[in-house]
């Protein structure tokens, strides 16, 4: 552990992305002391003000803040992120340990699913998905949950699979011990370095779906504070108030950069054969 | 190398075929009722039971797939409502744009991205390669919708450099065509251009440290020139894997790129499929769009058999 | 067929923003500029729209964008008068008769009008077209009172009715209730989707979706003269900005429908002038009123009491709507009236009625939208100003086919949303607040609005039926099926040598034959 530790912080790009990484928690929980105002004001006298003191990053066409709603903006960011890549992780290392575990026919159909899965772009069955559904919070968490879940399953299940034929595994077989007691305690632990390091780069993915979906217009309600619905209405004010659209484009892409960074430098510090390929 | 190529195919029909059971099923999720929504306030039950029965909604779910399927196959995806055309039609008079739009985008990409990666293993741990680094971190981190907008906003309104949207038909003026394709590429290909330059930069890397590299530099063959001759033509190898994995990228971003930038392609298309429920269309786009990534990936595949004959099938 | 053409009229009807302007103002535009030719026949115009046109067919286009195109192509019985809402003129018809009983038209034609491919209109081809209206038309309800056509000679149409029916001659000067070649029809299979069968100033050259379409001067136009442009060229550039960007540069003529936020940005635009008028788009606070809560009329009535109109206008619209403080009819209407039943906001009245509702703890309601901007921000606000009465709404923005599923179906508790295009006022009415009014969706009833807009359809004389609709509407305003909340402006940004086009309330294009270009 502590050797992990030592390789990850001598990567500074690493490191950086585990600070900001830290400040968005940190603003998210504590976004009613920090924000200057509340988010859903609306001041009719100070719609699409620029940056000034008073207002730091400006206001949109109501007269919001637009630093108050980044910093609450890090709250829905978050929420997704956790929820969705919860999903996945849950659902997608199931499938995966199973396949892997089972063999035979049952690998045979989870895998080809997961193939079928992979051969959508991920925008447009998270679209598809969100039509089935409906427009909410939660259905795009759901939404997004769903179609990360294979790359937790290929990778639960690839992983799996190097020590499913080790010795300890068939000692644990041969002492009788249940399959699922085998999968649980032996198995998982041992394919956890390549999920940790996966989920952090989902977190990632996870920030910039909400984001397009809620640009494209598919996602949360319209006045909540979520980055991607602040730059889905930015767009509209790009010639007079540009301030709206590139904040909170700052805020996702600083956001998805810091567990893009931070995923990177996990996997460089956790494997380091597996340096410098891609993601 | 047949046998492979055999082996591949016979691979990808399960998926296709399972990417049609997908499609249907889903689509048939989607809330809202042809039979309903056709008949509207002039509903009556027995209207509605006649309609069924004409377009065999009244089968059984099952025996719908497979006349739908029967006529898949045959080419016939359907009629869409919404754009008056039978869908395949549709999806076929867009389709050149979508592809103008990824094959500039992966152009782009490649030149960004394979002399930036070249550069950056030759000079590793430079200032350039850290450099480099921080693009390919960036350039998967920018959302390819915000790029766009800022595209839009300094280079065209500001800047009044591009055209801030629209399309100009190849037919009708090939500057014109460029002109407005260039943006949206640029930002569809930046993502591409990090990974495939990431990509590069690790491929070129490993095959630099081989022995049969070591061994002519040792020999005195000339650096630059080994870095083309060999180092370069074997690192393609996994830099045009990683194009085709970014093919679903590439499809799945021009539904918000073409959107943005008004082009009217297949994205933009099973866009306007989703927000007008036209089921037919929507079941047309997301097959044909799975389907394509499907046999992209299959032709990468192929290539890259060819390009590194050295794996063994 | 029904509900899927309705939901396409709401969503065409919905989301043009409509306007028009004195006819006067716009023939001088640019004459100021030094250098400028004078404008004569011949030349180019380039035009665009909000977005592109689906199909050429006029009796089936539900979509605003195609009618633009068709209303160029085909000729009509009559014709909006330019600068007169609500008022009509013949045009295929130069003289007609009604009955003593009120239920005979007998119509005389034009002489000597023929079809794009030659053939001469005859009385044969207008009881053809509105056969094919009364058929498969989607606008087939407007000629549901239709008993017979007759054709005694070819320039002579006799139309039998079956009661009076006030406004129909203004559904004869709809755009899309065009006279078509039943030759051409039936040659291409019944089917017009990208054919051209019409008579109108303009033939279709080329039609390239989503790219642009092109219409060339018809030589053989039956008014003498007519159209000056040999050419009009209609642009698909479906974003706003790159719509704005591309009449400063003078890659385009004219924008038909400017958005109020653009105004400035375009007055200040050189040889670019914005012309404006009030339009046919009215936007609307909507209530399922068989809702459980919102069939409480005090509740209705304490939220039109607690809405800020003039708010919400200043945000959204830039304070260049109208806002509609008592009927849904707009000021430049003969049927307008004056009464103003909500005059202001009054936060106070509104807690008293929600009190006496049994909602003075506070209320949750949900709204529903559409993807439409303008509407999701008027939702934003309302939800804001609601708040200040202990009203919390939760506001849903839903894709349009869903939306106009719903909203069809009853699926809603509240809605923001809107009407454009109506011409006579049983169309402002009738539709929407008759007890079975096609687009009822409020699922309002009341006997006595019933009776009116009965009484209103079928009276002929103008004032009476100004005193019946002003009546109508106020009852419809104290019960508050809706809130109105303002009717939009029509605004056009036209470059400068362009002369003579008309902004219609109605966003027709229809003066396109008296335009002219300088050179």
């Amino acid at each position: 552990m502590n050797d992990i530790w030592y390789q990850f912080k001598k990567n500074k790009i690493a490191m950086f992305g585990l600070i900001m990484i830290s400040i968005f928690i940190l603003s998210a929980i504590v976004a009613p002391i920090l924000a200057p105002y509340d988010p859903y004001k609306m001041s009719g006298g100070e719609s699409l003000a620029g940056p000034s003191l008073a207002h730091w990053l400006g206001t949109d066409q109501f007269g919001r803040d637009i630093l108050s709603r980044i910093i609450y903006g890090t709250r829905i960011s978050l929420q997704v992120g956790i929820i969705s890549v919860g999903i996945s992780l849950v659902a997608g290392t199931i499938i995966g340990v199973v396949a892997a575990y089972y063999g035979k026919w049952v690998d045979h159909v989870l895998s080809r699913l997961t193939d079928v899965m992979f051969s959508f772009p991920d925008i447009l069955l998270a679209l598809v998905i969100m039509a089935i559904l409906g427009p909410s919070l939660t259905n795009l968490m759901i939404a997004i949950g769903i179609v990360y879940t294979p790359i937790f399953a290929r990778i639960a299940r690839g992983s799996v699979l190097t020590i499913k034929h080790s010795l300890y595994i068939d000692a644990a077989k041969s002492m009788g011990i249940s399959n699922v007691k085998i999968m649980w305690k032996h198995i998982l632990p041992n394919s956890m370095a390549p999920l940790i390091v996966q989920v952090t780069l989902s977190f990632a993915f996870a920030i910039l779906a909400e984001a397009a979906l809620s640009f494209l217009g598919l996602g949360v309600s319209p006045d909540t504070p979520s980055w991607g619905i602040m730059l889905s209405e930015g767009k509209n004010w790009m010639e007079s108030a540009w301030w709206i659209a590139v904040f909170p484009g700052i805020a996702i892409t600083m956001a998805v950069f810091s567990f893009n960074v931070m995923g990177d430098g996990l996997r460089d510090a956790l494997d380091p054969k597996l340096k410098n390929e891609s993601s | 190398m047949i046998a492979y190529i055999i082996k591949r195919l016979l691979i990808s029909i399960p998926v296709l075929f399972g990417i049609s059971v997908l499609v249907f099923f889903m689509v048939r999720l989607v809330p809202g009722d042809t039979v309903t929504a056709m008949l509207g306030n002039s509903y009556t039950p027995e209207q509605a039971e006649a309609l069924r029965a004409k377009y065999g909604l009244d089968e059984p779910l099952i025996t719908q797939y497979a006349l739908w399927l029967k006529n898949v196959v045959q080419g016939d995806f359907g009629y869409s409502q919404f754009t008056n055309t039978p869908v395949l039609e549709a999806i076929l008079a867009r389709l050149p744009i979508t592809i103008e739009l990824a094959t500039l985008s992966v152009l782009i990409a490649i030149i960004i991205a394979i002399p930036l990666g070249t550069i950056a293993a030759i000079r590793r741990n430079s200032k350039f390669d850290y450099g480099a680094s921080l693009f390919g971190m960036l350039g998967i981190s920018i959302p390819n919708f915000w790029l766009g907008t800022l595209m839009i906003l300094f280079l065209s309104l500001y800047a009044g450099l591009f055209p801030s949207g629209g399309f100009v038909g190849l037919a009708e003026s090939v500057w014109g065509n460029l002109q407005s394709m260039i943006l949206p590429a640029i930002a569809l290909g930046t993502a591409v251009a990090a990974v495939a330059m990431r990509m590069t930069r690790s491929s070129m890397l490993e095959v630099t440290n081989q022995d049969y590299i070591k061994m002519a530099r040792a020999k005195g063959v000339s650096n630059s020139r080994l870095i083309i001759k060999h180092a370069l033509k074997n690192a393609l190898v996994p830099v045009v894997t990683v194009l085709g994995i970014q093919t679903g990228y590439l499809l799945g971003g021009s539904v918000v790129v073409e959107q943005i930038f008004g082009l009217p392609g297949v994205g933009q298309l099973a866009l306007q499929a989703i927000t007008n429920r036209d089921y037919a269309l929507l079941q047309g786009t997301i097959l044909f769009i799975g389907s394509a990534f499907v046999i992209i990936n299959l032709i990468v595949d192929i290539v890259y058999g060819f390009l590194n004959p050295q794996i063994r099938y | 067929m029904r509900f899927k053409s309705f939901i396409l009229v709401m969503i065409a009807l919905l989301f043009v923003v409509a306007g028009c302007t004195d006819p006067t103002e716009s023939t001088d535009s640019g004459g100021d500029d030094s250098g400028d030719q004078e404008a004569g026949d011949g030349g180019t115009l380039t035009i665009s729209d909000l977005s592109e046109a689906q199909s050429l067919d006029p009796h089936m286009v539900t979509d605003a964008a195609s009618m633009r195109y068709i209303e160029n192509m085909y000729s009509t019985m009559f014709r909006y008068v330019a600068g007169e809402y609500g008022e009509v003129e013949g045009e295929l018809v130069e003289d007609y008769e009604l009955s003593e009983d009120e239920t005979t038209y007998t119509f005389t034609l034009h002489e000597g009008v023929t079809f794009h491919n030659g053939d001469a209109l005859t009385s044969e081809d207008v009881k053809y077209s509105f056969e094919r209206m009364m058929e498969d038309g989607v606008r087939k309800d407007q000629f549901s009172a239709v008993e017979s056509i007759e054709t005694p000679s070819e320039t002579e149409v006799v139309v039998n009715l079956e009661q009076p029916i006030a406004p129909f001659l203004t559904f004869l000067a709809y755009p899309m209730n065009a006279i078509v070649n039943q030759t051409v029809v039936e040659e291409n299979g019944g089917e017009l989707d990208s054919v051209d069968a019409g008579s109108g100033p303009f033939e279709l050259n080329e039609w390239t979706k989503d790219q642009e379409m092109v219409l060339d001067k018809f030589d053989d136009y039956f008014k003498e003269g007519k159209p000056h442009l040999d050419q009009v060229v209609w642009r698909a550039i479906p974003d706003e900005t790159a719509r704005t960007t591309a009449i400063r540069n003078g890659e385009i003529d004219i924008i038909l429908q400017a958005q109020p936020k653009n105004v400035e940005r375009l007055e200040q635009a050189e040889g670019v002038n914005v012309e404006e008028v009030l339009g046919t788009y009215w936007e609307y606070v909507g209530f399922n009123v068989e809702d459980d809560v919102m069939e409480n009329k005090q509740v209705r009535q304490a939220i039109a009491w607690a809405v800020d109109r003039d708010a919400i206008n200043e945000t959204v619209k830039f304070g260049q709507a109208v806002p509609l403080r008592g009927g849904n009819i707009p000021e430049n209407h003969w049927a307008h009236m004056e009464e103003e039943v909500y005059p202001e906001r009054d936060l106070d009245k509104a807690r008293e009625l929600l009190e006496e509702a049994g909602y003075g703890d506070g209320l949750e309601l949900s709204m529903k939208v559409s993807n439409n901007q303008s509407q999701i921000d008027a939702a934003q606000m309302i939800k804001q100003q609601l708040k200040e009465v202990g009203i919390e709404l939760e506001v849903v923005s839903q894709e349009n086919s869903v939306f106009f599923e719903q909203l069809g179906s009853g699926d809603f508790q509240s809605t923001v949303v809107g009407w454009v295009g109506f011409v006579d006022p049983d169309e402002y009415l009738y539709n929407i607040f008759h007890t079975e009014g096609m687009y009822n969706q409020q699922n309002y009833s009341n006997p006595e609005v019933d009776q009116l807009l009965e009484q209103g359809r079928k009276e002929m004389d103008q004032e009476k039926r100004k005193e019946i609709y002003a009546e109508a509407q106020k009852i419809i305003a104290e019960d508050a099926p809706m809130v109105f909340l303002y009717a939009n402006p029509q605004i056009s940004a036209i470059r400068d040598r362009v002369e003579g086009f008309n902004v219609d309330p109605t966003v027709t294009t229809i003066s396109l034959e008296n335009t002219k270009v300088a050179q």
